[in-house]
């Protein structure tokens, strides 16, 4: 422990004595869940993969290439919901808006498919600095409401504004491999969709571990507090909400190249936002994977159940039973329950802690009669007790 | 402690706030010295710590103006208020609780470009210093553990080590004995001294009287938003407008 005279302004770096319980069972223990993980996504990976090969028919690929979609769309979603905590209902209204942006540069602009596409995502996420801009000045559920408010709004003017969206009768969009087949086109866009989600995972990745993802989280955790501790929280949430909407925007661009046909009432539904936050919450919202863990369940599930009840309501009230069991069972969400799990599956951790070499002296220099120590308390009264003494020492 | 420069640290001059009736802050005009440490005293309710968050950018004043080392911050963003030197806690202290020790303390990290925002939060150097100041607090041996987790001393302990992270000139503390056994208190107290020794300033909101006597150099006594009276500890201890103001007298 630094003396108290030391001339500090940053702190003396931790002695070996003091160095914090990273003992060798913490470094292992460490290592085997690292194992694990990159198993996991390796399997993860190859399964993906593997997947149009395996597929017995065009019309299970085709349900491959909507979860795929679900997939990058929702880890997108998790840009903004998984790392600050803002829930937005509106993400549908992103997708849709890179979904008629490309259709429309590539039947009125004439710019071939996917250069449409990269233009569409630059000017959504353009127009999202705007609107994170007016979005992201109120909190929790206010932040709910605008979000769902620029669906609705959106999803009028595309109804409205039928000379260029072609309004409730659809926009058809040129397919941009007209030679392929419907199973060959399937495949292609799969791996397509596929390469989009792993840019948006490695982006995700790459913010989780920065300093300016550790901001973001700690906005979620506490906005006020973050801000005062020197995060510029509104500049942070505005870069994260535009990046989060050039990915969804990407997402809905890719989807109307694959679909060929776009109607207003589904690209602006605010059951698509509500979809994409299920499905993160259900995967885990903390988690890189969690999102398409999410919606590998979600996705399957709601092709499954629209098969099982045609054409009813009912796919709708079997993907509410699921939202509410896995709120209900697993708070965090599929991939820190199946965490939990294992761990508990672990061989036997030490129940008595460790101690350490700096804890065991602080014992031993509060039980030599520093009178402040006398409570039964943890290190921290212990650690009063020594800096007491090292005080009346230099008096 | 002998040559305190007599240059203002941070200084407001005629600051208001109301809350719709309520007059908090009611043309509060105070000084603070750099490299002392300040009291800021008074009955609930005087404003005191409105006029924390008045200072800090976290509310608005409705009037009156704050500098700091000259520099006039009124009504800027609490973030860039933090950058400039003044960092402060909060009065029911307050950690981000789903996240380590060590990551309470490496959010205080001010990354530089875009370069600096994407470099890794756990990069060495980063932890070298979260870790020493963990140390310093003496909670070192909680870095992984989550903060909700932790006992009250222990979040009270790592707030103030994140604050420090920040590097701030000067500290603003509210009520930092507010729920914390005697021994630590001894501790804060002790570490406030230090941390003066070194040279950063301290304004310490605070209610109980031992700690505010013996850390601080210079008292400010608070009653319905403005200061009342000020002076080292042995003049503000026999006041009678103090008395009268703490006691109805």
């Amino acid at each position: 422990m630094p003396s108290a005279s030391e001339p500090t302004t940053a702190p003396a770096t931790t002695s070996p004595a003091t160095a914090p319980p990273t003992g060798a069972g913490t470094t292992r223990r460490r290592t085997a869940d690292r194992v694990v993980q990159v198993v996991a996504v390796v399997l993860l990976a190859a399964a993906v993969l593997a997947f149009p090969s395996l597929a017995p028919n065009p019309y299970i690929l085709s349900a491959g290439v909507v979860v795929l979609n679900y997939a990058v769309l929702s880890t997108s979603w998790s840009f903004v919901g998984g790392f600050t905590g803002y829930i937005s209902l509106g993400h549908g209204a992103l997708a849709g808006l890179g979904g008629y942006g490309t259709a429309l540069l590539v039947t009125k602009a004439g710019l071939p498919s996917f250069v449409a596409l990269a233009v569409a995502a630059l000017l959504v996420a353009a127009l999202a600095v705007p609107i994170g801009f007016a979005a992201l000045r109120v909190r929790g559920a206010s932040f709910v409401i605008v979000s769902i408010a620029l669906v609705l709004i959106l999803l009028l003017v595309f109804q409205s504004w039928a000379s260029l969206t072609g309004g409730s009768r659809g926009l058809v969009v040129p397919r941009p491999f007209p030679d392929l087949l419907r199973p060959e086109h399937h495949r292609v866009f799969y791996y397509l969709f596929a390469g989009l989600l792993a840019l948006a995972l490695l982006a995700w990745w790459m913010i989780d571990r920065s300093r300016f993802g550790l901001g973001l989280k700690a906005i979620r955790e506490d906005e006020d507090k973050a801000e005062a501790l020197g995060t510029p929280t509104f500049a942070y949430k505005l870069v994260v909400f535009v990046v989060s909407a050039a990915f969804t925007a990407l997402g809905g661009g890719l989807y109307a190249l694959w679909f060929g046909d776009l109607d207003p009432v589904f690209q602006f539904s605010i059951l698509t936002g509500s979809y994409l936050v299920l499905m993160a919450l259900l995967g885990g919202v903390r988690n890189l994977f969690g999102p398409l863990v999410g919606a590998l369940v979600v996705g399957i599930g709601l092709e499954y159940f629209k098969v099982e009840f045609g054409d009813t309501q009912l796919h709708l009230v079997a993907t509410g039973l699921l939202l509410a069991l896995v709120v209900l069972f697993m708070p965090d969400g599929v991939l820190p329950a199946i965490g939990s799990l294992l761990g508990r599956m672990r061989p036997a951790q030490n129940s008595i802690r460790e101690v350490t070499a700096a804890e065991l002296r602080d014992q031993r220099v509060a039980a030599a009669g520093a009178p402040a120590a006398r409570e039964p308390v943890d290190a921290v009264a212990s650690t009063a007790g020594e800096r007491a003494q090292s005080t009346e020492e230099r008096a | 402690m002998s040559e305190r420069s007599e240059v203002p640290s941070l200084a407001t001059d005629g600051l208001t706030k109301a809350f719709g009736g309520v007059v908090a802050l009611d043309g509060a005009t105070v000084e603070f010295r750099h490299g002392q440490v300040n009291a800021l005293i008074g009955p609930n309710g005087s404003g005191k710590t409105t006029f924390f968050n008045c200072v800090t950018g976290m509310i608005r004043p409705d009037g009156g103006q704050v500098t700091y080392q000259g520099r006039d911050i009124t009504g800027a963003a609490p973030h860039r208020i933090v950058r400039a030197g003044l960092g402060r806690t909060f009065q029911l202290c307050r950690v981000f609780p789903r996240m380590t020790a060590l990551d309470n303390v490496l959010a205080a990290v001010r990354p530089v470009g875009l370069t600096g925002l994407l470099r890794g939060a756990h990069v060495r150097a980063d932890l070298d210093r979260a870790r020493g100041w963990l140390t310093r607090l003496g909670i070192e041996h909680l870095a992984d553990v989550e903060a909700r987790n932790m006992s009250w001393g222990q979040q009270k302990l790592l707030e103030l080590a994140g604050v420090l992270m920040s590097d701030p000139e000067t500290v603003l503390l509210d009520e930092p004995a507010g729920g914390v056994n005697p021994a630590l208190l001894d501790r804060i107290g002790t570490l406030v001294r230090e941390l003066n020794a070194e040279g950063r300033t301290f304004v310490i909101v605070e209610h109980n009287m031992d700690l505010v006597m013996s850390v601080s150099d210079h008292i400010v006594v608070f009653d319905r938003g403005r200061p009342i009276a000020e002076g080292p500890p042995s003049l503000i201890r026999s006041d009678e407008r103090v008395l009268g103001a703490y006691l109805g007298v």
